[in-house]
């Protein structure tokens, strides 16, 4: 396709009442972003996905008023390249934070391999036993709601499982006493995501939310 | 066989120069998002230091997006101008956009030097690494292009408002506005995210 | 004051060990003899007008070969180098290379291949065939041409540099994975040079890729839609659309690195909350791509000659091209398979591991059309169809270990063993560099206006090849017997020596076959007038580039072609040759704005690596001025009147007609053999030194 014909061009560059548009929709969607953060009008998941939505409801706005996307001489190789980049934005930034993320859950901690042992159950290596539990018995439930721990104790055996719930809407990160992690995993945990940790260590434990020591309690395990 | 007119080959290659252009910007976008994607990363590792939380000024952050979007306005107005061939014009709106993007330099060089005098460098952590580095790269992007604004707008006032010169000024405004997009983003997932 | 001038240079930097005073030697000598010669034959204002500050595209890509072919025996000696200490290290001997040296030798070998040798072939090939493919006279923006090639000329001194100032090289393998790559484990400056020759080279490659794309996208012939877009452009254009989307990852990472070791930064360091797990991501998120930049070109190449030398149209077009876009697209979803042992869990891995694995379908897409094509064609075996050949056999042998390597659990055992390193040798000499071997033979006709000698070219295939296996099925064995790569030393227990020797000797072998390509090039120059290329289409081709004269004019068609199908030249030749026509054709200036810039730029990385304040400033602000010079400059171009295009093409024709009547007077004698080569060659020294010939030089 050559271009040997002048193109009419008025299309591509836009009026002034294209760009006022342009400027009054990012203003607005730019005070409201931050209103409702400065406001905590939701919170949590809910106001991330709020913000993200007005910055790309803007990013629309800008594309299309300022940049006049779209609206060029055909063919509209640009608009390919712009989602093209959008796409492998989204799989660079978000295919990273998903990466890094399971590489932290499992390298994370001080002893990975006994930790890896017990994701993947594995009980014993050449003979010596890794630590890790062959099999889990009773499945016992902590909740976490209005910042108080229900129930407060907890009495269990030699590889039963603890599950922690959050019914706040904040994230509440569980620390173990002076430590972080109970037997090498970490336990943040955010509304709707349950977190489960394996009681392979006999002993008492005492647990609190690492922001609000407040929120606590504690759990036994028996040998 | 065809005759090229002098005007369609101009046009041609306005065309391709525009096209290119906007690859690279895709490209300058691309670079962007690795800083993103370092930032969602370590922006977490403050190694028991102070968060954004505790450091970012939401109403300064307010103030820089607000300069900066009033800017890419003006900077279309200035554009609209060009194509109208109104000289003074350009030059009055143009002006208007360096300004308020000196404006914005400003107050974030101010918000860079107030962490630093508190002792928070780029060698700090990784969390200020990420958070210099990324919205660092955007100021840096931004004196380019003030840079370029003030060069261009000199010659315009020396060669007039020619076709070459409304050439270089549109791929200007694709810069600027781009930064401006960029920078939505900068607000939203550092600045606005840190109080989530 | 000292540090504003000298950084941290001091007299131990200079060269004091016996491969940098080696190293520095060769190279000045070298430069010396180029330097005394172009001088006797006073060729400096020849040298800078008609080549250094070129714009023509055809220049360009002859000097990006020429570059490309040194660096190409200067990793040669690198893979030597390795070839011999593996060979000679084992048990109580340790061959003749120290742990360090030899680590910064593989390093060097890998940078200075991917980088410098195939990333510049391939960059020579598009440059060269692409615009007169698509019936264009230049690229979209010849400036950017020459400054991409000026920038990739300076990564090329900044990865020798080492030789004269510092003494090392990074050791760190061509990726300098984090957080080895850091400073605080390689405090030398081995990895800034790495870091500086790969960053300014690398915006070099960006820019070229978007000035491809925008010739491709927008400089096409009229009546020349995507769908009749020969394939070998069509292979660059996804190669240029992959570079242009992951070069800028690169370039980040390396400033991010770059701010570790510089400024102190917490990217990918050990402490601090630094995460180097990252750092492997990232590269990778480039690296993968990139393999895939430099074979998708060798996939266009091999499209070209398979169709030319069966004397049949690619059998089905559409496949071919959905084949090459296939592989575009699913080579961004994989890096991960590259780091499967670094402790992602299983669905990750697994689900990385099935994207690699598809990989295959696309590429065997394109293989069973190349296979297609060739059912019932009449096949010419002419060198680049052996190349050809020579590559299905290699590249389906490492495609397959590749699918092996794909799978987790099978990776856990073979990852970093030398079948990892056979693998992608594999790819990249079977794959990749065969490719550009088959490229630069198909097209040196047009490149140089006579053919290569058939016959010397057959020998040095088969030394490639069979030198290829040679050197590389042992790995494939050791590797899965368990040998780990990048070891200077094996102990002998593991009985890994004879391989290793065997492997060696291989090396010899390609070796051999690298001096016939010289002697082929050489012999083929002492038969120019025979081997001639009288019509510019010595193949019978199908394509635009053959409808230029060899060597093409510097505004390639006196007349842009319509073009009204595919394989378009082909269906200019069965319905009649259009007459000559003529008309002004604006060209661009030549310009130096490329060689100052990079010299800057060059000066810029040079004062980063040593911390000399001094440098850093001139070298940006040198960068600032000469590009806002060279963007407000108005004067870049000039008209050609229709008449003396006339003119010019009378004079070729002139030319033409004595080459004709001389190729005649020149026998018809079959291409020279070896036996004949040497005792022409020894002859003519013989006579240099008889007749005392040099003084009249």
């Amino acid at each position: 396709m050559s271009e040997l014909k002048p193109k009419n061009h008025k299309n591509a560059h836009g009026t002034t009442l294209s760009y006022v548009i342009g400027f009054v929709l990012s203003l607005v969607f730019t005070i409201n972003a931050y209103i409702s953060v400065v406001n905590k009008s939701t919170t949590g998941t809910r106001l991330l996905a709020t913000i993200l939505v007005f910055a790309v409801l803007q990013l629309a706005v800008q594309v299309f008023f300022f940049l006049h996307l779209g609206r060029g001489p055909k063919p509209l190789y640009n608009v390919t390249f712009f989602f093209g980049t959008v796409s492998l934005i989204l799989v660079v930034v978000l295919g990273s934070i998903f990466i890094m993320n399971n590489l932290h859950y499992n390298m994370a901690g001080t002893d990975v391999i006994k930790k890896l042992a017990q994701d993947e159950g594995i009980a014993q290596v050449d003979g010596k036993k890794t630590g890790a539990c062959a099999a889990v018995g009773t499945n016992y439930k902590v909740t976490i709601q209005d910042g108080k721990i229900s129930p407060t104790t907890t009495r269990a055996q030699l590889c039963d499982t603890l599950t922690f719930i959050n019914e706040d809407s904040g994230a509440h990160k569980i620390t173990f006493g002076q430590q972080q992690s109970y037997a090498g995993q970490e336990v943040s945990v955010n509304k709707s995501y349950p977190k489960t940790i394996t009681l392979n260590q006999p002993g008492i434990y005492l647990f609190q939310d690492s922001v609000s020591p407040t929120t606590a309690g504690n759990f036994t395990v028996a040998p | 066989m065809v005759e090229h007119s002098s005007e369609s080959h101009e046009e041609a290659a306005n065309e391709r120069v525009m096209f290119g252009f906007w690859v690279y910007l895709m490209t300058d976008l691309l670079m962007f998002a690795v800083l993103f994607a370092v930032y969602a990363v370590l922006h977490d590792n403050t190694v028991g230091g102070p968060t954004g939380r505790d450091l970012f000024s939401l109403p300064l952050a307010l103030a820089e997006t607000l300069i900066l979007l009033t800017s890419s306005f003006t900077c279309g107005l200035a554009m609209i101008a060009a194509r109208a061939g109104h000289k003074k014009q350009v030059l009055n709106w143009f002006g208007l956009t360096f300004i308020l993007g000196l404006s914005f330099l400003g107050l974030e060089l101010k918000e860079f030097t107030e962490f630093i005098h508190a002792g928070h460098t780029i060698s700090t952590n990784a969390f200020f690494s990420s958070f210099f580095t990324l919205v660092g790269t955007h100021g840096l992007h931004i004196t380019s292009g003030l840079l370029w604004m003030a060069i261009t707008l000199i010659y315009v006032m020396k060669r007039g408002l020619t076709t070459h010169m409304v050439r270089k000024l549109t791929l200007l405004s694709l810069f600027w506005h781009f930064l401006d997009i960029v920078w939505i983003f900068i607000f939203t997932l550092v600045y606005l995210r840190a109080f989530v | 004051m000292r540090e504003f001038l000298l950084g941290k240079l001091n007299m131990q930097a200079l060269p004091h060990e016996w491969f940098t005073i080696g190293g520095t030697l060769a190279f000045l000598t070298l430069a010396l003899v180029a330097v005394i010669v172009i001088t006797k034959l006073h060729r400096w204002k020849w040298l800078w007008n008609e080549w250094f500050t070129s714009v023509d595209p055809k220049k360009i890509g002859i000097m990006y070969f020429l570059v490309a072919g040194f660096m190409l025996l200067r990793g040669g000696l690198d893979a030597i180098m390795i070839w011999l200490q593996q060979a000679l290290s084992s048990g109580s001997s340790h061959g003749y290379l120290s742990s360090d040296h030899f680590q910064q030798i593989f390093t060097a070998h890998g940078n200075i291949m991917v980088f410098f040798v195939a990333m510049a072939f391939i960059f020579g090939l598009i440059n060269y065939i692409v615009p007169l493919q698509i019936g264009a006279r230049d690229l979209a923006s010849p400036f950017l041409n020459t400054l991409g090639f000026w920038l990739f000329v300076a990564g090329v001194i900044m990865v020798n540099m080492f030789f004269l100032f510092g003494g090392q090289y990074a050791a760190t393998g061509w990726l300098a994975v984090a957080p080895l790559s850091g400073i605080q484990f390689s405090p030398g400056v081995g990895v800034d040079y790495w870091i500086w020759s790969l960053q300014i080279s690398g915006v070099g490659t960006t820019l070229a890729a978007i000035n491809f794309i925008m010739t491709i996208l927008k400089m096409r012939a009229p009546g020349m839609t995507l769908r009749k877009l020969p394939l070998f452009t069509w292979g660059s254009l996804c190669s240029m659309v992959m570079a242009v989307t992951v070069f800028p990852l690169l370039t980040m990472t390396l400033f991010l690195m770059f701010f570790d070791r510089y400024f102190g930064a917490h990217f990918f360091t050990t402490t601090l909350g630094g995460n180097a797990m990252m750092y492997t991501n990232l590269i990778w998120m480039w690296g993968h791509p990139e393999v895939y930049i430099l074979m998708l070109p060798s996939f266009g190449v091999f499209s070209e000659i398979v169709s030319t030398f069966s004397r049949k149209a690619t059998a089905s077009y559409f496949t071919n091209v959905a084949g090459m876009i296939g592989v575009s697209a699913f080579a961004l979803s994989v890096w991960l398979h590259h780091f499967f042992t670094m402790g992602s869990s299983a669905d990750v891995n697994a689900f990385f591991g099935l994207m690699t694995m598809i990989i295959a379908i696309p590429t065997s897409v394109l293989f069973f059309n190349w296979i297609a094509t060739m059912y019932k064609g009449k096949i010419q075996f002419k060198t680049p169809m052996l190349w050809f050949l020579g590559f299905v056999g290699l590249f389906a042998v490492g495609g397959m270990a590749g699918v092996m390597l794909a799978i987790p659990p099978v990776d856990f055992q073979l990852h970093n063993s030398l079948f990892l390193v056979a693998h992608f040798h594999t790819m990249v000499v079977g794959g990749v560099l065969f490719g550009i071997f088959a490229g630069l033979s198909y097209w040196f006709p047009k490149i140089a206006g006579f053919r290569l000698n058939e016959r010397i070219g057959k020998y040095a295939f088969w030394c490639w090849f069979i030198g290829f296996l040679m050197a590389f099925t042992p790995l494939y064995v050791l590797g899965l017997m368990g040998a780990t790569r990048r070891l200077d030393h094996y102990g002998s227990s593991t009985g890994y020596q004879p391989f290793f020797i065997m492997a060696f000797i291989g090396g010899l072998v390609i070796m051999a076959g690298v001096v016939l390509q010289i002697v082929q090039i050489l012999a083929s120059v002492m038969q120019k007038r025979q081997l001639a290329d009288t019509t510019g289409d010595p193949w019978d081709g199908r394509t635009l580039e053959w409808a230029t004269a060899s060597v093409p004019p510097s505004y390639n068609f006196t007349v842009i072609p319509e073009v009204s199908s595919r394989d378009a030249y082909l269906l200019m030749k069965q319905n009649g040759l259009p007459k000559s026509a003529y008309e002004d054709i604006h060209m661009p200036r030549n310009t130096a704005a490329g060689i100052y810039i990079s010299a800057f730029a060059f000066l810029l990385g040079f004062g980063f690596v040593w911390h000399i304040l001094l440098l850093i400033i001139v070298g940006l602000l040198g960068v600032i001025i000469c590009v806002i010079r060279r963007t407000f400059n108005e004067d870049i171009e000039y008209t050609l009147k229709a008449s003396e295009v006339e003119e010019l093409e009378q004079e070729r024709a002139k030319k033409a007609r004595a080459k004709i009547s001389d190729t005649a007077a020149g026998g018809t004698d079959e291409d020279m053999g070896l036996i004949e080569f040497i005792k022409t060659a020894l002859k003519w020294v013989l006579d240099v030194i008889k007749n005392k010939r040099w003084r009249t030089w």
